[in-house]
């Protein structure tokens, strides 16, 4: 059975968790004039990278990354995929702390941040034991819950919006490109890469078409401008470069008299931390699938746990908001790894096993 | 067997987890809060003073009290009264910040910033400036708070009793101009009324979070005509006619000329007329009030122009022939030297229930 609509709704939430928070204040900082540059350049990226990705894995349907490169040798496949599970672990990590600090920051400020993390890492925990089909079915009821409200604070964030800010739209720095090699452009890409790499592991346990997901990957690029261009239009360039959470910021400002809207920011907070919830258990459900395939001696249930418990004890450990700017950087090497060299080999190995296929009868 | 007790004692331990996701954590009763509604900042040499206004609401009645107390900084005072009241002080409700004009004339960058840090204070608050000392406004404000002490929230809030002459600015609002290369702006004056609670005089011209001038109620309408508030309700004496304005747009256009800045603008108007002197035409309405808004809006212009305050946010028109390092020079180089060209188009849309006699 095609399960194309579960898998589309699954990439859209994945993808609109991540973009709201990290993402606006990596790509403001980055250049000062002409944002939609960068931001059209990492979509493109993101796009093409999408292509290259499930092309590679519809030449070996119905297998998935790990079963393509287990086939071209087990030593192979357990090199390749490490350096994965250790960028997925890292993921978790890093968005469990960051989520948790911004529930902190922006509306549960008396709350222990520990006990923050438990709830999210209990959570996606308990859902990533219900395996990957009941991730998808969860996915779809989040999306319906959520989906209407989140659309509806985007609509209202335009409320102080000065279209004037919008200009100039280029500068001759901007123009160069200089910014690619801007340390927060680097890391503005985690909002693109982490979201994507789950489309290998779900076959053959939920097979999807692989034209229908790249088109809706256009569908987000209008999410990608507004989380930049809502800040930069309610307070300029100068102001928005001086907030860690922009986006937030910007909702804020919306003012309904209604007094059920007082602060929109609390539905949109709400509904994207269950999407983050959701790509954590997703990421946990991958990870557990590559250490599954590579250390057969692992039972399920157990290890799960046990990724859980030092996810969480490694999570304590990180003391403060700059660590975890830092630690988003160090992982930039591991993240062009998952974003370029696993798509890339996905690719090339696909690319053989259909020649291999072709040869044989 | 051994499995049945196992899961018995899982499912034990999981609702037993169960309080900890609620996510509440030190939670403090509604009771258990004050929550102020209004906020008063005034600077003693050094030493800031903080005035909060707290509504104590009971079934029998409504009223308010006022807090006081002086520190170092505004959050030493709050932790000061915090520490000595018999409720915890939540300023999540905090609805209007009220600075007297000697702390806004010294600057407010430090007390804007941080009102905007800090988590619990909405950056949607509005911000007045009392034109005296800020004691007796709140004195004013306590006697009068007969609806809990929302008196100076409900003046400025749109759908109770604001005016398109009463000028509304946020606290972010004020923040982005502090930074910005292109935008002033203006906080409402207000005083204790002689028969009203409070009066508003006009508003105060605040640049990069300083004050520097002031303007009257007339010109507070041009401002928000131009900020896009919508003036609809004002009344406009003129000498032969009193109109009421029903609605209106604002189209500007602007260009650069050998770099001289020059703006096009023009209002159109749609007025009805309330009251007539004389026997005036419709053509002498419209002329005279093009005339007294094109002077009154010269005026201020000229005068924001002499501070090298852009309250209008002009500059803002002009940021697509400017680069942005250019732009970084718009207050000092290019504003006070720009032309502008301010024409008001006037529709008469009725006469009242009376007819013109033409």
């Amino acid at each position: 059975m095609d399960k194309s609509r579960q898998v589309i709704v699954m990439y859209l939430i994945t993808h609109l968790g991540l973009i709201f928070f990290l993402y606006p204040v990596d790509i403001i900082s980055a250049l000062s004039v002409g944002h939609w540059s960068a931001v059209l350049l990492g979509f493109m990226l993101h796009i093409a990278l999408v292509a290259v990705y499930t092309k590679g894995l519809s030449y070996g349907a119905p297998q998935n990354v790990v079963d393509l490169f287990q086939g071209v040798g087990k030593a192979f496949a357990f090199v390749a995929l490490l350096p994965l599970a250790v960028y997925f672990i890292v993921v978790i990590i890093i968005t469990t702390r960051a989520y948790a600090e911004i529930a902190t920051v922006i509306f549960l400020s008396d709350t222990p941040i520990s006990t923050i993390m438990l709830l999210f890492l209990a959570v996606s925990t308990a859902i990533s034991l219900t395996g990957i089909e009941a991730i998808f079915r969860t996915g779809m009821l989040i999306a319906i819950l959520f989906f209407p409200f989140l659309l509806l604070v985007i609509v209202l964030s335009f409320q102080n919006a000065d279209w004037h800010y919008m200009l100039p739209l280029m500068d001759r720095k901007t123009a160069s490109l200089s910014f690619v090699y801007h340390p927060s452009f680097l890391k503005s890409l985690f909002a693109f890469v982490g979201g994507f790499l789950f489309l290998g592991f779900i076959p053959p346990d939920v097979p999807y078409r692989r034209g229908k997901i790249v088109k809706v990957s256009f569908a987000l690029l209008p999410f990608f401008l507004i989380s930049v261009y809502v800040p930069l239009m309610t307070f300029g360039e100068n102001t928005s470069s001086r907030f860690p959470f922009p986006f937030i910021m910007a909702v804020d400002t919306v003012d309904i008299s209604w007094l059920m809207f007082d602060r929109v920011t609390m539905f949109f907070m709400i509904s994207l931390l269950c999407f983050v919830i959701l790509f954590l258990s997703l990421v946990m459900w991958n990870t557990m699938l590559l250490l599954k395939r590579g250390f057969p001696a692992f039972r399920t249930k157990s290890a799960v746990l046990v990724l859980a418990g030092l996810v969480f004890v490694v999570c304590l450990l990180v003391p403060s908001w700059n660590t975890l700017e830092k630690m988003l950087w160090w992982n930039t090497l591991l993240r062009f790894y998952a974003a370029l060299v696993i798509p890339l080999l996905t690719l090339a190995i696909g690319m053989r096993q259909r020649r291999k296929g072709a040869v044989r009868p | 067997m051994r499995k049945c007790v196992l899961r018995m004692a899982l499912f034990a331990s999981i609702v037993a987890w169960t309080p900890v996701l609620s996510g509440c954590w030190d939670i403090k009763d509604i009771n258990h809060r004050s929550l102020p509604i209004v906020m008063g900042v005034k600077q003693v040499d050094r030493a800031y003073k903080v005035l909060l206004l707290i509504p104590e609401v009971s079934p029998s009645e409504a009223k308010a009290k006022i807090v006081s107390g002086s520190g170092n900084t505004i959050n030493e005072i709050l932790d000061e009264i915090n520490k000595n009241m018999e409720y915890k002080v939540d300023l999540l409700h905090l609805k209007v910040i009220v600075f007297e004009r000697s702390i806004a004339e010294k600057g407010l960058d430090q007390s804007v910033e941080s009102f905007m840090r800090s988590k619990d204070i909405p950056n949607k608050t509005f911000t007045a400036i009392s034109e005296g000392a800020l004691e007796p406004l709140f004195e004013k404000l306590e006697a009068s708070s007969g609806s809990g002490g929302t008196e100076v929230y409900d003046f400025f809030e749109k759908n109770a009793g604001w005016s398109p002459e009463v000028v509304q600015t946020r606290i972010w609002e004020v923040f982005r101009s502090m930074d910005s290369y292109t935008r002033d702006v203006v906080i409402p004056i207000i005083k204790p009324g002689r028969t009203t609670t409070i009066e508003s005089p006009g508003g105060a011209v605040i640049k990069n979070g300083k004050m520097v001038g002031d303007i009257n109620s007339e010109e507070s309408l041009l401002y928000n005509l131009f900020k896009g508030s919508g003036t609809q309700g004002k009344i406009e004496v003129m000498d032969h006619a009193t109109v009421k304005i029903v609605s209106d747009r604002l189209n500007t256009t602007s260009e650069m000329h050998a770099g001289q800045a020059v703006l096009n603008s023009r209002l159109h108007l749609k007025v009805t007329v309330v009251e007539t002197v004389g026997t005036p035409t419709e053509a002498q309405i419209k002329k005279e009030i093009d005339k007294q808004l094109s002077m009154r809006f010269n005026g201020m212009l000229r005068s924001a122009q002499a501070k090298e305050a852009d309250i209008l946010g002009l500059g803002q028109l002009f940021r697509d022939e400017m680069s942005r390092a250019d732009l970084q020079h718009w207050r000092s180089k290019y504003y006070p030297f720009m032309k502008i060209n301010f024409k008001v188009h006037v529709v008469i849309q009725d006469e009242g229930l009376l007819k013109i006699d033409v």
